[in-house]
């Protein structure tokens, strides 16, 4: 587990420059939101996820969270097909908060290009430190 | 130069539909507005059939709006002045955190008010305040492609009784108490100030405080394109599949007044009955309860005893409380456990 600025970056994960972090499992890529990436978020009351069967390319806004009257967007972290959100996000959504790499999974996607992978940061990787130092500095965390 | 939309009162729709379709176009602007006719509109997570009278609006011709800003649903009309900002997310004014984006972005609507002579200030995430803490104006913000939405009210008059209408609440008791409290904790200028301000009055500080952290803004008309745009998504903003979209089935009723002030009603099945309590939640604490449902107590003003003991106190303290009253007073709720008060309460 890497920790960067006071936050957690478990190794087996993939992380985007928007806080989304990806599991690859076989073909399927868990997605959620970072423990920092919830942090910048704050409380968050609601959760749109997409429904299983829809395509979704990366960089794609695919799902919205609500926190402080505010709807912001998640981009798909890669392409594919959804195959599963989580449904309990609907009643619990501060478990995005409470386990932001546990129950806080936000969506299961079967990945149309596997290549994809190569352009997220990894856990440990001096890019990713760097991203997320200038990222804690612009939201004053 | 961002444009500056300074449009007075315009059709409703166009009201909602010119901030949305900017992004879409790639376009930064501030809008200021307000609608030619009431109309109820939605937060993007909301639940329309849940959240409004549908069959009060049919009847009396109030249309209904889902926006793609947070919040909850609110009753809008022309006596409320709208401000409508949209940036791209790299504008220099964009970046920081949700919190600080709000206290930035609303500082000049503070600075109308106060120039108004209402002595307003800003209390995070996102609410305006008055000296003695009421809420008086309404804010939300939205990410729509890559431009951040920030959208908000300068309340010059409200229709309590029509909001507290087209809302859709479980009984008339629980309309009673979201009518009181909306009273209490929402302010308009006309109350504050006895007179209704002039649009002038409140549109001429509003855009010169704003060009003071945006810098000059150009005096822009309602382009084509942009018209060309609105005629294009209004269909489907006004079509079921928006307005209608299923979101999560609400167990229990909250309607929001202010950020530290809810309306509640929970309901909870026992194993003795029924439960239903309704009170207001301020600053945590319990005020207003009242619990009914159809179960039996003894003595019979039980429910009563534990409204008087709850009032006032905070809400995490509920469930110590109760099993204290049980334990001092000779109280038979067969079926009805102290832990089930505290679930009825805290839901």
């Amino acid at each position: 587990m890497a920790t960067i600025e006071g936050f957690n970056f478990p190794d087996e994960l993939h992380f985007t420059a928007d806080h989304v972090w990806v599991k690859l499992d076989g073909k399927v890529a868990t997605v959620g939101l970072t423990q920092f990436g919830q942090d910048i978020a704050g409380a968050i009351l609601y959760v749109e996820a997409p429904n299983p069967g829809r395509q979704v390319a990366k960089d794609e806004a695919f799902m919205s969270m609500e926190s402080g009257k505010w709807v912001g967007r998640v981009k798909a972290p890669v392409s594919g097909k959804i195959l599963e959100s989580n449904g309990e996000l609907e009643w619990e959504s501060d478990m995005v908060n409470k386990d932001p790499y546990g129950k806080g999974w936000l969506t299961k996607l079967e990945i149309s290009n596997p290549e994809e992978l190569n352009l997220l940061y990894k856990a440990g990787s001096a890019d990713l430190a760097k991203l997320i130092s200038a990222e804690k500095q612009k939201y004053n965390k | 130069m961002i444009n500056l939309f300074h449009l007075r009162h315009v059709d409703w729709l166009d009201s909602q539909l010119i901030y949305h379709v900017l992004p879409r176009l790639g376009q930064e602007g501030l809008i200021i507005l307000a609608p030619s006719s009431p109309y109820v509109c939605i937060g993007y997570h909301q639940n329309l059939e849940q959240e409004v009278d549908l069959d009060y609006c049919q009847a009396h011709h109030i249309p209904v709006f889902r926006r793609e800003v947070g919040g909850g649903a609110v009753f809008l009309d022309g006596n409320q002045i709208f401000y409508q900002l949209v940036l791209h997310k790299n504008h220099p004014l964009a970046g920081g955190s949700k919190a600080d984006y709000y206290q930035r972005m609303l500082q000049p609507v503070v600075d109308t008010y106060q120039e108004l002579g209402i002595d307003a200030r800003f209390r995070p995430v996102n609410d305006i305040i008055t000296a003695e803490g009421r809420k008086i104006a309404g804010t939300g913000a939205a990410e729509i492609k890559d431009h951040i939405i920030l959208v908000g009210n300068l309340i010059a008059d409200f229709d309590y009784e029509t909001m507290t209408k087209v809302l859709k609440v479980p009984d008339e008791k629980f309309r009673d108490k979201l009518f009181k409290s909306l009273t209490e904790n929402l302010t308009t200028i006309k109350r504050e100030k006895g007179r209704m301000p002039t649009w002038d009055e409140m549109a001429e500080p509003l855009i010169r405080n704003y060009q003071k952290i945006l810098g000059p803004l150009e005096e822009s008309p309602v382009t084509e394109v942009i018209r060309q745009e609105v005629e294009a998504v209004k269909h489907s903003y006004l079509s079921d599949d928006w307005l209608l979209i299923k979101r999560r089935d609400e167990k229990h009723r909250n309607i929001k007044i202010a950020t530290d002030v809810n309306i509640i009603q929970h309901m909870h099945k026992a194993p003795g009955g029924l439960m239903k309590a309704n009170y207001e939640l301020k600053d945590e604490k319990i005020q207003s309860l009242s619990l009914c449902g159809d179960y039996f107590c003894y003595p019979a003003d039980v429910d009563r005893q534990i409204e008087r003991i709850l009032e006032g106190r905070q809400l995490d303290e509920a469930a110590g409380i109760l099993e204290e009253y049980y334990r001092q007073h000779a109280i038979e709720t067969p079926g009805i456990s102290p832990s089930d008060w505290a679930k009825v309460i805290s839901g």
